[in-house]
Parts: structure tokens; sequence; C-alpha cells
């Protein structure tokens, strides 16, 4: 060794070290109750969030919450990983399509027991709190409603000198929409390619009274099905409604990389809460509407929880959990600060109190769910295991169809032959 | 003669205790200095490696314990799995673009920057930079504005009349885009490569140009053979590096490997399979054949490497 350590530099280093100890540990002594809450989503639910987080420490001295968030595609396997690591967070913002699998899986604490004490849900309607529910017992806590919206840019449409494309049926839809490509000399899309995406695939499928799948967890479809939504996006291609392969496959399936935030195209097939999210980042204003409609009488909305609070069935903190939660479903102030982004709220007092003094985005988002609430049908029952594949599957093979890898036909019959596959083996 | 033998033996005996001691407590220091290492080696390295042994044979959710099924989990890898056959061909297609040309890459710009040219140091943090940075979001979000339709790219193309397709989001084209990226990340092996020239001595070059070799025969009767140790080390340590590529397409396709599963690398068809679809003894299992493979190859790369690399003792 050709330097040696003197004092100066050795007392350096202990405090240095001592510094960092200090930086990374927790005084244990300072909270009584740590709670991990986990979420997806944008900034603005973040924000949102984050000050109701704050507000409710701010009033509960000895509780402490500590948010952690992810986008939606990093979010479930990283919930996966710490769950199977016996390390989940103990309050997890829960998806419809995966309770289930994890109540059913046991890491979900059921919330019966809880029901009428600390967690207050006793005005919830009945379809609000049946879609938390899992085989008879309450995983969920309904974060609020919400159902398939289409969020489109105003402007585009009044600059193309067309109606806007408000509960119109679908070959009215795409000819507003090749209106509007031809009015921005093709630089500008009437509406995004929904092909790949399994909202409006879904909702279409309703309305021919098909489903994605029945109530045993078999396929709810056949290939006559898939084809012919193959083949409508396909004219829609054609016609130049809707934009080219290459330019739809720059969309990543967030609010963040949606052709319609990145000034590409006009329309979005989303959900209604996430209009608030949209909003926020495109500098137009914009308009939100049901999905293009069929011929006939079926409908193909319906009301679903957006999301809801899930409490991990290993956490050590469960009440605490459960008061915090309440107070952002059942507080009214702590509700206000949610708003609307997580979905229409299911308890009429605080839905009530929440639109009193929402902004014109949240007011939009509440006026959609009334205008839509009587022209729904009931909802799907869960889905079964592979769903998420069949999801990925779909989008893949929109692709492989726009591309023009595989002919409109073909794509239909592998979609349904793949989906058969994956619902056996899962 | 008792006590004449005792003498030499008492003092003989601390003494070797005393140099024994020193070696234990030395090799005791050694030891505790391993130790942070060492238990970072077992608990998360070869620890996890076993477990995922055990898991490829066993049907595991993540949620549930696992359940042993033998060998069915690698029987439907080889049988019945045409995305394992993709995305293994991805792969491979990466691993041989990228890595020659990344390579050449580094090698030609490490012989530029050895001629001695002045801010060196400064050049060389330049061009070390691009792997600094990573595959981070940063990353994917320039990759999109250089590679999309309107990108930059397509605007320098457009200078000279050629229309480019949109790169990043055709699936005839978006491998290449991270090849591309792969390329650009030189970093690493060219400060390498740039140390192996330093050592080559002038005076070779110096009698070599006397006897009238020109610099192209000087290259490759010089330059190259006395090079050919480090050209071996990085060849394998960028070719391990290539076959484990995950970020560059996770980040860029966010996850889906998409468009059409272009850019599905296998590792990324791993993640998917355990990670999103709750597969975990079938991804461990493809974890497993992924080892086998870079083993094999490695263990190739050096039986051949004695017929090509001329070590310089």
């Amino acid at each position: 060794m050709t330097h040696d350590f003197d004092r100066r530099t050795l007392l350096k280093a202990a405090l240095g070290s001592a510094g960092l100890a200090a930086f990374g540990s927790v005084p244990a002594f300072a909270q009584d109750s740590r709670i991990r809450l986990y979420w997806w989503g944008s900034k603005e639910r973040s924000d949102r969030t984050l000050k109701a987080v704050s507000l409710y420490q701010d009033r509960n001295a000895g509780v402490k919450i500590d948010g952690e968030t992810l986008a939606w595609g990093d979010y479930w396997p990283r919930l996966a990983t710490q769950a199977a690591g016996r390390n989940a967070p103990d309050l997890i913002q829960m998806d419809y399509r995966y309770v289930a699998e994890y109540a059913r899986r046991g890491a979900l604490l059921p919330l019966d027991e809880f029901v009428g004490k600390s967690l207050d849900i006793s005005d919830f309607d009945k379809a609000s709190l049946d879609s938390c529910k899992v085989d008879g017992k309450l995983y969920g806590i309904n974060l609020g409603n919400n159902s398939n919206a289409m969020i489109y840019n105003k402007a585009a449409f009044q600059k193309a000198g067309v109606a806007e494309p408000i509960d119109v049926t679908w070959d009215k839809f795409f000819e507003l929409a090749a209106a509007v490509t031809k009015a921005h000399n093709g630089e500008y899309y009437g509406t995004s390619d929904g092909s790949g995406e399994e909202s409006p695939y879904e909702n279409w499928l309703r309305q021919r009274g098909k489903a994605l799948f029945t109530e045993d967890g078999k396929l709810g479809l056949d290939e006559k099905d898939a084809t012919d939504w193959f083949a409508m996006w396909a004219k829609a291609r054609e016609t130049k409604a809707c934009p080219p392969a290459d330019l739809q496959a720059l969309d990543k399936n967030n609010i963040e990389t949606n052709l319609l935030t990145q000034g590409r195209a006009a329309c979005a097939f989303n959900h209604s809460n996430q209009y608030v999210g949209y909003q926020v980042l495109n500098k137009n204003p914009l308009g939100i509407t049901m999905y293009p409609q069929g011929a006939g009488p079926s409908p193909g909305h319906y009301l679903k929880p957006s999301m809801m609070w899930s409490i991990y069935a290993r956490t050590k903190v469960a009440e605490p959990v459960v008061k915090f939660a309440n107070f952002t479903v059942k507080d009214v102030e702590g509700a206000k600060l949610l708003g609307v982004e997580r979905g229409v709220p299911a308890s009429p007092k605080i839905r009530e109190a929440v639109s009193a003094d929402l902004d014109a985005m949240g007011k939009l988002v509440v006026d959609f769910i009334s205008h839509v609430t009587p022209k729904v049908g009931p909802i799907p029952p869960a889905p079964p295991k592979g769903a998420g594949e069949i999801q990925t599957m779909l989008r893949r093979i929109a692709e492989q169809v726009s591309f023009g890898r595989v002919s409109v036909a073909d794509g239909g019959k592998q979609y349904v032959s793949e989906a058969q596959a994956i619902l056996s083996r899962a | 003669m008792t006590t004449t033998a005792q003498i030499p033996l008492t003092i003989i005996e601390p003494e070797k205790t005393s140099k024994r001691w020193r070696g234990l407590s030395r090799a005791l220091v050694a030891y505790s200095f391993l130790i942070p290492w060492l238990i970072g080696f077992l608990g998360l390295t070869l620890g996890p490696t076993l477990a995922s042994l055990y898991l490829s044979f066993t049907n595991f959710d993540l949620l549930q314990d696992p359940q042993v099924i033998g060998l069915a989990n690698y029987q439907r890898i080889f049988t019945n799995d045409a995305k394992f056959w993709h995305s293994m061909q991805v792969t491979f297609t990466y691993v041989i673009l990228a890595v020659p040309l990344k390579l050449a890459f580094a090698l030609g710009l490490a012989m530029v920057l050895n001629r001695g040219i002045a801010g060196l140091p400064l050049y060389r943090a330049l061009f070390y930079l691009p792997s600094l940075l990573g595959a981070s979001v940063a990353i994917a979000v320039l990759w999109r504005q250089l590679f999309a339709k309107d990108g930059l790219v397509n605007v320098v193309l457009g200078f000279f009349g050629f229309a480019g397709p949109s790169w990043i989001s055709d699936p005839s084209y978006s491998l290449y885009t991270l090849v591309l990226l792969s390329v650009w990340q030189f970093g690493s092996p060219m400060i390498i490569f740039l140390a192996g020239l330093r050592q080559i001595p002038p005076d070779v070059y110096e009698a070599a140009s006397i006897d009238g070799a020109n610099k192209v025969q000087q290259f490759i009767k010089i330059t190259l053979p006395l090079l050919t140790p480090v050209v071996f080390f990085n060849f394998i340590v960028q070719t391990i590096d290539a076959f484990k590529a995950f970020t560059p397409a996770f980040i860029i396709s966010e996850g889906t490997g998409g468009p059409i599963d272009s850019t599905l690398f296998y590792t990324l068809y791993l993640y998917q399979e355990g990670f999103a679809y709750f597969r975990m003894g079938y991804a461990s299992a493809l974890a497993w054949i992924l080892l086998i493979i870079i083993a094999c190859f490695t263990a190739f790369s050096f039986l051949t490497s004695r017929y090509w690399v001329h070590y310089n003792d």
C-alpha cells in the first residue's frame, strides 16, 4: 500500500458512513404504523393521491404512508414478484381483471369483517359492491365507477366542418374520421387504430351479442367475429380514417404515447376516468362520448369499478389500512382530493359532495357516467386465467394484419386458435 | 543433550507457530474482506440460480407453492412453443450483428485515438458517455426521435432525396435500431482496445516501416495478431452481454417486444412468461436453456482460441 490513512482521513470516513447510516435507517420510535401504498397511473393520479396521503397524515399523527407508483405495464410484474416474496404492499390498487386471480390464490384479505366498523360502505349500490366480490366475499373497496369512453379532439372535427362523433354508429364514425383526415391533408388522422385494443373490441363484440369470454371462462366469440373486426379496421385504414400501421405502432398503450396525445389522431378509445389524464396532457379541449354503436339493440357499454383498493393478506396493519382506504372513499375532504380521476364515486353522498366543486373536466366525466348509466348492460364475468396473454396476442395479430403480414381472414382464424390454446393451457 | 535439544525447540516452536499464525491470520483477513462478496455470491447468485433449477421442473405461478411436474416444461419448450424459436432467432440475429459491428467500431476509434491527438482524455470521455447512459427511458425517447417516420434520421435522408420508413415502429427494421443502439454504446470495449494498443511496442512498427510495410500491412501483420488477446476478451464479454440483452428491447418496446414480436429478445420472452403470465417454472426452464447456450458458446470460444489468439509470452 502506498498511502496510509491518517487520523483525519479515518475520521472523515467514519463520519461519512455514519451520515449514510443515519440517512438510510428508519427511526423506529417515530411512527406507530407504516403503510405501504401501491398504485398505477399517470402523474396526475400521483399528485392527487399524495395530496390525500399528506392530509391524512396531518390528521392522524402516528400513521406514515409510503407511496409507490408505476405505469400499468410494470405494475403487475412488480406486484406478482412482491407477493411471491411475501412482501407485497399493504394497500394495493387492484383492477377488476386481476382481483379474482389474486383473491383465489389467497393473496388478498377478505374485508367483510371490517364492513360497518372501520369501513363504512353501507350506501354503495349493489352493483358497485358485487363487482368487488369474489366467490361471495368482499376483496375490494370500489374507488369509483367508469365505463368505456371515446375521447376526442373537438377542434379537429370543427376544422373538418363535420359533427362531433357523439353517439354515432361505427359506419358514421369512420365517415366522420375520414373527413377529419382529409381536412388535415392526411397529416392528422380522424381516429387512432383501435383494432389491437381490447376495450373497443369487447364493446363491439357485446354489441353483436357476443363477449370476450363466457361465464365458464371459454372463448365468447367465433372466427367470423374476429375476422369481421379486423376487416372493419382494414377498411378504415384504406379510407385513411385511421393511420397506417407504422404510425399506430408508436402507441405503447399508455396516455403519454397515445396518438391523440401525440397530436397524430383525433380519437382515443379509453375509459371515462382517463379523460382527466388525457385533458391534462392535451392543449386542445377534449370531448368525451360513448364508443361508436352497433346496429342492434345490445349495449356494448357496462359500468365497472375503474379500480378498487385491495389489502394484502399478510399485512400487519390491517386496521390502519382500512381506515385510510375508508378516508379516500367516504371522507368528503379525502374523496374531493381524489376527485373523479379514479372514476365516479360509488357513494351517492360523496358523489354529490365531489360533484359540487368539480372543475369542468370532472363535471364532464360525471355527466358522461349519468348519460351512459341508462344504456349499459351487465358487467361481464371476471376474466379467466390467460386473459392478459390474450390481450397481448390481440395487439400482435392486429399489427400483423395492419402491416400486411397476414390477411384479414387468417388474422381472425389465428386469433381464435391462439386464444383457445392459451385458455386450455392456463 | 536433552537440554541442548530442548533449547532450540523452545526457540523454534514459537517462531513456527507465529509464522503459521501469521499465515492463518493473513488468510483470515483476506477472507474477512471477501465476506461481503461471498455473502452476495451465495445469497444473491448461487442460491437463486439453484432455486431456479428446481423451479424449472415445477409449475409455479408465484402466488401458490410450486408443484413438481418433471420435464414437462422442457418438453413443451422444444416441441410446442413457436415463440421460443422465434425469440431465439431474434436474439441470435442481434448477437451476430451487434457484436462484430460494435467491436469493429470500438477498435477503429481506439486506433484513431491512439495516434496521440490533442485533448485525448476529453475525446475518450465523450466516446465513453453513451455507455454510461445505458438503456434508460431517456434513450428510448431519443431513439424514437431519431428513428420515427419524421425523425432526425429521415430528415437527413430526405436531403438526399430518400424517404425512409418509420425505422423504429416497422417490424422489418425495428431490430436493427436496437443493433445500432448497441453499437453506439461502444465505450467499454474501446477503452480496453486503447489499453491493448498502448502495449504494442512502437519499435515493431518502426522496423516494419523500414522494411517497407505499409499501414494496412502493419495493421494486419502486427496490430491484429498482437491485439488478439484483447480482441478475444472483448469478444467473449460482448457476446455474453448480447445474449443477455434485455433492457434495450424492454425500454424501447415498453415490454411488449413489438411491433409483431420483432424485438422479442429471448430474455424478454422469458420475462413475459415469468412476470406477466405468472409461469415462473416455465420461465426458469427458459433461463436454464439460455445459460447452457452461453456456457457452450464460451467453452467453444476458449477451445478455438488457441488457433487464433497469440499470447505474447
